[in-house]
């Protein structure tokens, strides 16, 4: 198998595995398992990116307005 | 997860929070709010890539939930469920937009015909332990907006590959595709991060 045999199918086999002979070119290929590991690597730091920020207040001030105006919420209290 | 245990600055359950507010107390809509906020706007946010859009579609995410919150009967986790349905308007909207990049239709294509890459490097130029938050949050942030949905959807929200072909609308064949081609740009991005770093260092 080849390098471009191999990256032709490696969208549809990196997260599942694949067959005999693309494990074998996979553990032969200094260039192709240098390209996965860096794929692997990148999905993995994707979990890093938890939820950090916090809308605007004006978010909830927004929302609040469109519920009174729809009819859908009463009156804040507090603002009464 | 806990979710249905957690109490809330109220003193009540979220649980017991969704039943009120099913029953329509603003109030403990509120509370929900409070609890959900910042995951819903860091999808929308990083699903769009910019602030004012995804404030918008924060505030359409719950006005949403507010109108269907009666409708949820638990057969998921409440958080599964108002994340689906804030997936699903920030979705709704890039279609609106008419973003092309989010039909998908360019995986479509025929690859370009340069076949795979030959220059991906030698053992010393893998990326292995480069990437930190700050330079993959500015990696992903510059991706056109259909790979960074996918990529998003896929690898940062944890949604599988059929998930997202219903979501979008496309074949899982094209979604693989779609976060391959993601995951190469993020890696040609991160590379050429690395080598400026290293640059500046010298």
């Amino acid at each position: 198998m080849t390098c471009a045999e191999f990256q032709k199918v490696l969208p549809y086999i990196i997260d599942g595995g694949g067959s005999e002979e693309e494990r074998q070119h996979l553990e032969n290929c200094p260039v192709c398992s240098d390209l996965v590991a860096d794929l692997r690597y990148i999905a993995e730091c994707a979990k890093l990116l938890v939820p950090m920020e916090n809308p605007s207040p004006r978010v909830w001030n927004n929302i609040e307005r469109s519920l009174e105006r729809e009819g859908l919420a009463r009156p804040a209290r507090r603002n009464s | 997860m806990t979710t249905a245990k957690k109490v809330l600055a109220t003193g009540i359950t979220e649980q017991e929070a969704i039943a009120r507010a099913q029953q329509g107390d603003a109030e403990c809509f509120e509370a929900l709010y409070g609890l959900h906020k910042r995951r819903v706007y860091s999808l929308c946010l990083r699903m769009t890539g910019n602030t004012a859009e995804a404030e918008d579609l924060t505030q359409e995410a719950f006005l949403q939930l507010y109108r269907k919150i009666a409708t949820f009967r638990g057969e998921s986790a409440f958080s599964t469920w108002l994340h689906r349905l804030s997936v699903n308007v920030v979705l709704m909207h890039l279609r609106k937009k008419g973003l092309p990049e989010v039909s998908l239709e360019e995986t479509l294509e025929p690859q370009q015909e340069d076949g795979p890459r030959k220059d991906v490097g030698t053992r010393d130029n893998v990326l292995a332990g480069s990437i930190d938050r700050v330079n993959l949050e500015r990696a992903v942030e510059s991706l056109p907006p259909g790979y960074r949905i996918i990529f998003v959807l896929h690898d940062v929200e944890g949604y599988e590959h059929n998930e997202i072909a219903e979501m979008m609308g496309c074949s899982i064949g094209n979604s693989k595709s779609q976060l391959h081609k993601a995951r190469m740009k993020l890696r040609d991005l991160l590379k050429q991060s690395k080598a400026e770093k290293a640059a500046g260092r010298h």
